[in-house]
């Protein structure tokens, strides 16, 4: 007579093994991802979506090339793919398992960093604005749409303390090359000179460099201009609403242009599931589930099914959806060499160590 | 008799005051109506019900649990040890080994880890995590237990070996409960450094292994919601009750004040 | 067995397994970055191969000239060591009493009031940090407070949150139980009965203090120190959060290093400067403490 317990014992190793591998490993940003759009995937699939999250585009960079495995979908912005893609982490795309590719607008495909999109396909989008009290910005008769409110002293005067710029020297350097006329990509030392003294000029009149709470303040009304990402501005502005705030938080979007931030969906090379990968990247690709999230977060979208899902208000937002005139003015962030990077890095740590 | 200055009672007073005015906040904003941890909104259980629908803040909270218990156990041992050594012995390796894990950025530690489990073609997961933890709680262990035993009374120990006991017996039944303040306020840190640790954590998680502090970190961008609020504020309460509950089944355990029979 | 040959099994044995631990998962892996600090950056991340092309090793101490020809490095250096004393001091004087009046309780609160100092240290990090901008935040109260105290004087407003005072406010929070915890450990041994022979000979309570229980109380001192001065020197997260647009400290420099620039070589000199500062420093006053425990003659039971 065989111990019960130990045909229990096998049978549940026996099952295990089989339950375990139906895993589908993504590393994303958090609420990146509609709660809805997992569970449907996950019924599709009859597979568990296993989810981690990074905050940081470099963080991910930092943990893949110190050699972590294990992930099968990654969802790195454009600047970072092309580090990835140049470093071999990433595994080609089969454009085959894909049918769902072509519902993306081309605008947004075949960029220079991943020509002919053999490794990446694009997922969301966000622009790096302005972000502000309107109610305060009227007030103050300050204009919202031109970077100078943030450079100028003859602006910053009126809101000194109250302004808040992204910790990041790639975002900040990029919207002060702008609104001195060159391009986000500019690598003339000499314009980062520029582009640097300007930032100086401008950082006392700044409260903070700030990446992480500057929405929480905007929302509470002590920080009244923001650089930020439109994404969480306009959530700012539902917390704003949620609150019973009598003012709005809008986004501004400058006329001299700003930095465009397109999310990918990559694989991973050592993936353990890329068939799941492949599955559900084209399921992302559906214009009904795209939709989804951007409903949730007001997030761009960069795919063109996605529009008839998406909330009406939503695609009235330019900075959401840039209008034709503003693409032009938008650029995505590059990646830089090796001695770039450390020249930046030393005008940085000037900056940041400046009085 | 013992006269306590009121002068030193105030000044604790303020002391204490100025630990619990945030914390203070932190549990009454895990009842606010708002998403964010701003401002006072309105009142709501909203949060601790979400809370406990969220299988992935409960799963995070779980495992921090028990990397910290897995944690601050192993290095009290080993940094107890540790501390010992250092204060009988003159070492000149080990005070460095147990000091260096302080001083060094947790970024480098980080990443340095991470390069060595992966040649080493370890998985990461939880244990990785745990590894990583006791390797940087040593050192806190050793020192505050070094502290303890500077100054103190040879005497008893000597005694104690005079008559015939062995070296595991002097320790077991006099060293032991004279230094356990200082094991305990060791293990204390541990703890408290092992479940709030994000930057290391990070870089030696496995995929799908997810701590509260990563968890939390990684809504930092977006909102840190008051179900933080909410997990944080249960979690120290569950660990107060485990702590008493401990205390009470083993109160001798936790005795500084043993008279020890020889 | 032989008295000295069970003396010497017997240090092995106490310090063997800290030491073989502390050498497979911290001696090893940090020194595998210690050496990435002779290599050159990878073109887009981490390090670049050992042997180079034409199969010569690759190193070179490029990023420690960088480091030593920049100055912009040293002055954020500098500018942390401060920030890190006064934070060590504060926490010093905020932990002296609190531990003080734990060690003198009755037996039965003692682990009580112990367990109360660190209760809120098992919350989560980043919400407390949120508290204290709430609680230092334009609108509330101690802002306004302050800030209606100084126009009062005629003085221009002062922001209490994104600026060195909220960092620093925060550092002190966030360290304070690191210091309590030690110094209790040592106050707790202290023997009542020295103080109140010092009483009958007539020392008043600060002799008693100065002369007695401060000198005994050293060791706790230094090791609170130690833990409080060596992480402070290290911190990034709080100057993110919550600092102003000066309060740059070399933890933020070295975070930079590594995920922004991904300049790991570089980021690997900053954090051996660091470490090799830190540890430095906690050698002198650990020197400096055995010449005056030394020399004092504290009073031994």
């Amino acid at each position: 007579m065989k111990n019960p317990l130990a045909i229990a014992a096998a049978a549940a190793l026996l099952a295990a093994p089989a339950h375990a591998a139906d895993k589908l490993h993504l590393y994303n940003w958090n609420n990146y991802i509609a709660p809805e759009t997992v569970k449907r995937f996950e019924a599709l699939c009859k597979c568990e979506v296993v989810q981690t999250y990074y905050s940081d585009n470099e963080e991910l960079l930092a943990k893949l090339a110190a050699g972590a495995k294990g992930y099968d979908v990654l969802v790195p912005t454009a600047n970072v793919v092309q580090p990835l893609i140049k470093g071999g982490q990433l595994k080609p795309l089969d454009k085959a398992q894909l049918p769902n590719l072509k519902n993306v607008d081309p605008a947004y495909m075949n960029t220079p960093f991943d020509p002919g999109n053999q490794y990446s396909a694009p997922y969301a989008m966000s622009t790096t604005i302005l972000g502000y009290n309107d109610e305060k910005m009227k007030e103050l008769g300050l204009p919202t749409d031109t970077w100078a409110v943030i450079f100028d002293p003859k602006y910053l005067e009126k809101v000194k303390g109250r302004v808040t710029v992204l910790d990041s020297s790639s975002e900040l350097f990029a919207a002060a090359l702008k609104y001195l006329g060159y391009s986000a990509n500019d690598t003339d030392p000499k314009h980062w000179d520029e582009a640097a003294a300007l930032i100086k000029k401008a950082k006392p009149y700044w409260a903070a460099f700030n990446a992480s709470s500057y929405i929480k303040e905007l929302t509470v009304g002590n920080i009244w201009l923001v650089h930020g990402y439109s994404n969480d501005i306009f959530q700012a502005n539902l917390d704003a609403q949620a609150a019973g705030r009598k003012f709005h938080i809008l986004q501004g979007v400058p006329k001299e242009g700003a930095v465009l931030a397109v999310d990918n969906m990559v694989i991973h090379k050592a993936a353990p599931r890329p068939d799941l990968a492949l599955k559900f990247i084209n399921f992302m690709l559906d214009g009904k589930n795209s939709a989804e999230l951007t409903n949730l977060i007001g997030s761009g979208n960069p795919n063109l099914d996605a529009q008839q899902y998406i909330k009406p208000e939503l695609l009235k937002y330019p900075a959401i959806f840039p209008p034709k005139a503003l693409q032009a003015k938008l650029e995505q962030l590059q990646d830089l060499t090796p001695a770039q990077r450390r020249l930046r890095n030393k005008l940085w740590t000037e900056i940041k160590a400046s009085k | 008799m013992r006269r306590r200055s009121p002068w030193l009672c105030a000044c604790a007073l303020a002391a204490y005051a100025f630990l619990y005015i945030p914390l203070v906040i932190v549990v009454v904003y895990s009842f606010n109506d708002s998403r964010l941890n701003a401002e006072w909104v309105g009142f709501t259980l909203d949060w601790y019900r979400k809370l406990f629908q969220n299988d992935e803040m409960l799963t995070a909270a779980g495992n921090s649990l028990l990397i910290g218990l897995t944690a601050s156990v192993v290095s009290t041992v080993l940094g107890t040890m540790a501390g010992m050594a250092m204060y009988r012995y003159k070492l000149r390796l080990l005070p460095l080994l147990v000091l260096t894990p302080i001083a060094i950025p947790e970024i480098l530690m980080g990443v340095s880890l991470l390069i060595f489990f992966v040649m080493l073609n370890i998985t990461l997961g939880l244990v990785s995590v745990a590894l990583a933890h006791i390797a940087f709680c040593i050192g806190f262990v050793a020192i505050v237990v070094r502290a303890r035993l500077a100054g103190m009374d040879e005497s008893l120990v000597e005694a104690a070996r005079d008559c015939g006991a062995s070296p595991w017996q002097t320790f077991r039944y006099v060293t032991l409960p004279l230094i356990m303040p200082g094991v305990i306020a060791g293990a204390l840190m541990a703890f408290t450094l092992s479940i709030d640790d994000f930057v290391i954590t990070f870089f030696t998680a496995g995929a799908g292994t997810v701590t509260l502090p990563l968890q939390i970190y990684s809504m930092i961008k977006i909102a840190v919601t008051p179900e933080v609020n909410a997990v944080s504020t249960l979690l120290m309460l569950l660990t107060l009750l485990l702590i008493v509950v401990a205390s009470r089944l083993s109160p001798n355990l936790l005795r500084s004040d043993q008279e020890t029979a020889p | 067995m032989p008295a000295r040959a069970s003396g010497r099994l017997n240090k092995w044995l106490v310090s063997g397994p800290p030491l073989v631990y502390l050498l497979v998962f911290f001696a090893i892996p940090t020194l595998i970055m210690a050496f990435a600090s002779f290599r050159t950056p990878g073109e887009f991340g981490g390090l670049a191969p050992l042997y180079d092309e034409s199969g010569k090793l690759d190193l070179n101490v490029e990023s420690y000239t960088r480091f030593f020809s920049e100055t912009v490095y040293a002055q954020v250096f500098v500018k942390s060591v401060g920030y890190a004393l006064v934070t060590t001091l504060a926490c010093l004087l905020l932990a002296y009493p609190l531990a003080a009046l734990i060690a003198k309780s009755p037996k039965k609160y003692r682990d009580l009031l112990l367990l109360l100092v660190i209760l809120p240290f098992w919350s989560n990090f980043l919400i407390r940090i949120y508290a204290w901008m709430i609680i230092l935040g334009p609108n509330a109260a101690l802002a306004r407070g302050v800030n209606g105290a100084l126009a009062w004087f005629g003085a221009q407003p002062v922001p209490l949150l994104f600026s060195s005072f909220a960092v620093l406010v925060c550092l002190v929070y966030v360290h304070l139980p690191f210091m309590v915890l030690p110094l209790y450990a040592n106050l707790e041994k202290h023997d009542q009965a020295l103080l109140d022979a010092a009483q009958d000979l007539g020392a008043n309570a600060w002799q008693r203090f100065w002369r007695i229980t401060f000198p005994l109380s050293l060791p706790g001192v230094y090791a609170g120190a130690a833990l409080v001065f060596i992480p402070a020197l290290g911190i990034f997260a709080i100057p993110d959060i919550l600092g102003g647009p000066n309060d740059t400290l070399i933890g933020n420099l070295i975070k930079q290093q590594f995920l922004e620039t991904r300049d790991w070589p570089f980021g690997s000199v900053l954090s051996i400067v660091l470490t090799a500062a830190a540890l430095a420093l906690a050698g002198l006053a650990a020197w400096i403490g055995r010449r005056q425990t030394g020399g004092g003659g504290a009073a031994r039971a």
